[in-house]
């Protein structure tokens, strides 16, 4: 028998984390995953990112809690979850026995808060990392971590100081400088930095002059954010070495290959998943394709090979 | 490996493919029923549970939307096998050509001959291999769909949410406004023991008696009776302007129902969809009348699936408190007495 060497290498290192291909599914977008398990092949995901948890229960905000606008989505969920507590006893054991990464996304409303939950996930089987959601809109203090690039590097250094786990940090496009808060990402000790969340948006029925988000403002996601993400990883990319993986609309293989010519080295699938919900497991297998296409034998290979204009 | 989740939580039998209109027929004012060949969702899906639906191949709208199973059935023109799911099929490009395929028929929608054949033994039929879904046409993707052709394609991903459990009563009485009648056409031939659904094939006890109160805006939007006064089912009506039946409430004849049933001494039970404002009222009938009362939620839904946590209803649990729960998973029927309304 002799063994040939495979055809093209998918798999990407952010930081200590190493991926068997850079196809991931986005905090928010993917519940805890059971619910996927008859309509994707879990197994074949980079990796799997479920529901942002919080150190306490959320109910979370009063609906309607999402409106589709054009191309886009807007939501103001406002981080429903059970709390840390009983994601660890009732989401965890499942997760764990996936073949798949699982990274845990967390939100603090205090940097000792997400250094609480760090300290909670680290000894849990199953957790191969965790992602800083500093960055999510509807809560308020949310955003806070992601605005300031010293605070966001002291909460990436502080949950840095109690784990050994990949700790990667998932930033907002609603600041006037994204490069400098993922500076202070990076130099807090990041393995990846995640762009982007949500937009801040609105959404109003002016028959009946009223909001239609129950939180009157939320996030928008979905295709009508893709150039925004596109912008926010090539600017970053220009100023930070720290690998980056790229969120923000993608809904086919075409926008996976832009997020990573232009700087990500892995994605995440968010909205998609709600109207395409095979959508991942689909790119995953046509990633190789289009690799051939671009001439390239592995990922790693193309990411941020975006060429100068003139 | 135990489940951690309790299955009905989760869409433990979904399937995602792209498939082809078969028939887009109106029924009523506004009214239309679409026929699509997918036979694994056929043979799955339950009374009461329903599947996500969005035009192929386009952003506008961008989301799926919510239909429930009106009745699963075997077409001819449908492949007996389903061509591979929609990874072969839905182009992975953004520059995609339109969803657009060969039409097997070019005729526009036609009012009329909607034909539901139910077999007079639930065991002598083939096995179903596409799937009837009655539409009310309201917004962005519903002004669409009912100018759709046979040929043209659809995404189609379920079947979803936990359906009508088996009724144990021997007086059924379904009561629907509007458009909330779609899940009760399957739900009564299955009681009736027409017809079986689900795989395994489900088994339920045999009832003696179906009432169907049925309200509309006028008697141009009342959809189908005939379809269930053919399996037997006894249909009251009542119209908002007294076009036909009953003018004003439906929940009227719901109240006059379980009068009736309570001099008889049977022991109904009720089922209910609709606008919210008529099922918490019907929800109060029957507890007047210590009826059990199941209501079907139309919470608006993003996925449909359990992933986005858009679609929460105010559900009360034993502590006497309520929690926000996922219509789509957890309901979305619910028992009448748990909804905070
Ligand atoms: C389980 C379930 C089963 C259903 N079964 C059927 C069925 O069998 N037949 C049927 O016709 N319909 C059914 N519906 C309702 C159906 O999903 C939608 O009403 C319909 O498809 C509207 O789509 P549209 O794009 O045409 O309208 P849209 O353009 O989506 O607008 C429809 C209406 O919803 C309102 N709306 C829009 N967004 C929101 C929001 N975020 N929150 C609250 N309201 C909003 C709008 O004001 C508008 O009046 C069901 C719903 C559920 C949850
Ligand atoms: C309904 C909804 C809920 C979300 N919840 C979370 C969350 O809990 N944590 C998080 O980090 N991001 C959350 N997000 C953001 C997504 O993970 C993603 O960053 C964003 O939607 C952009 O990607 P997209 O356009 O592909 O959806 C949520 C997005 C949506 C639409
Ligand atoms: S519609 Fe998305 S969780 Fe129910």
């Amino acid at each position: 028998m002799s063994i040939t060497a495979p055809p093209c290498n998918l798999s990407v290192q952010l930081g200590r984390l190493k991926l068997a291909n850079p196809i991931l599914v986005a905090s928010g977008t993917f519940g805890y995953a059971r619910e996927m398990e008859s309509l994707v092949q879990l197994r074949k995901l980079g990796g799997i990112l479920p529901k942002t948890v919080t150190r306490f229960p959320r109910a979370g905000n009063a609906p309607w809690r999402t409106v589709e606008t054009a191309a886009g989505l807007l939501n103001s969920i406002g981080l429903d979850n059970d709390g840390v507590d009983e994601f660890i006893r009732g989401h965890m054991p499942y997760l764990a026995t996936l073949e798949t990464p699982v990274i845990v996304s967390v939100a603090g409303k205090t940097a000792d808060e997400f250094v609480e939950l760090a300290r909670l996930l680290d000894p849990v089987p199953g957790v191969a990392g965790l992602e800083l959601n500093v960055s999510c809109p509807n809560v308020s203090g949310g955003i806070d971590f992601g605005a300031d690039p010293a605070a966001c590097e002291r909460v990436v250094a502080s949950v840095r100081q109690v784990t050994q786990l990949p700790v990667l940090a998932k930033l907002t496009p609603n600041v006037t400088r994204i490069a400098d808060v993922a500076r202070g990402a990076e130099a807090g000790g990041a393995d990846a930095i995640c762009l982007i969340n949500t937009v801040l948006g609105m959404a109003v029925d002016w028959r009946r002059r009223r909001p239609l988000l129950g939180n009157v403002v939320g996030g928008l996601s979905g295709p009508a954010i893709k150039p925004i993400a596109l912008r926010c990883v090539h600017q970053v990319a220009a100023a930070v070495k720290t690998p980056l993986v790229g969120i923000g609309g993608i809904s086919n293989l075409d926008d996976v290959m832009e997020f990573l010519v232009t700087g990500a080295s892995a994605i995440q699938v968010g909205t998609a998943n709600y109207f395409d919900p095979s959508l991942s497991e689909r790119l995953v297998d046509a990633l190789p394709g289009a690799l051939a296409e671009a001439g390239v034998a592995s990922v790693v290979d193309l990411v941020g090979t975006l060429r100068r204009n003139g | 490996m135990a489940a951690l989740l309790h299955a009905p939580y989760c869409a433990d039998q979904a399937t995602q493919r792209t498939v082809t209109v078969l028939e887009n027929v109106r029924l009523a004012r506004d009214t239309y029923r679409v026929r699509f060949g997918f036979p694994e969702l056929a043979r799955r899906i339950t009374p009461g549970q329903f599947l996500m639906l969005r035009l192929a191949g386009g952003a506008d709208p961008l989301l799926g939307r919510p239909l429930a199973l009106y009745d699963a059935v075997h077409d001819p023109l449908a492949a007996q096998e389903s061509p591979p799911p929609s990874t072969a099929q839905t182009s992975m490009s953004s520059q995609s050509p339109t969803a657009f395929q060969s039409p097997v028929a070019s005729q526009s929608p036609v009012e009329g001959q909607a034909q539901t054949s139910f077999p007079s033994s639930a065991s002598s039929s083939p096995a179903p291999n596409a799937v009837d879904v009655v539409y009310l046409v309201k917004g962005r993707m519903t002004s669409r769909l009912m100018h759709y052709l046979p040929g043209q394609t659809l995404d189609v991903w379920g079947p979803l949410g936990n359906g009508f459990p088996p009724q144990e009563t021997d007086h059924l009485v379904m009561v629907a406004g509007g458009i909330g009648q779609t899940p009760f056409l399957a739900l009564a031939a299955e009681h009736l023991g027409l017809r079986r659904y689900g795989e395994p094939a489900r088994q339920v006890p045999r009832v003696k008696r179906v009432t169907f109160c049925y309200g509309a805006r006028s008697a141009g939007y009342l959809a189908a009776v005939e379809d269930f006064e053919r399996l037997g089912v006894e249909v009251k009506i009542a119209t908002d302007d007294g076009s036909r039946g009953r003018r004003g409430f439906v929940t009227e004849l719901l109240r006059e129902t379980l009068a009736e049933a309570g001099t008889v001494g049977s022991r109904p039970r009720v089922v209910c969809c609709g606008p919210e404002a008529m099922m918490e009222r019907a929800a109060a009938i029957a507890a007047e009348f210590a009826a059990p009362c199941q209501v079907s939620l139309e919470t608006p839904m993003a996925c449909g699936i359990g992933i986005c946590f858009t679609c929460v209803a105010k559900v009360r649990d034993d502590q006497g408190g309520w929690d926000y729960k996922r219509t789509c998973v957890e309901g979305p029927i619910f028992d009448a007495e748990r909804i905070e309304w």
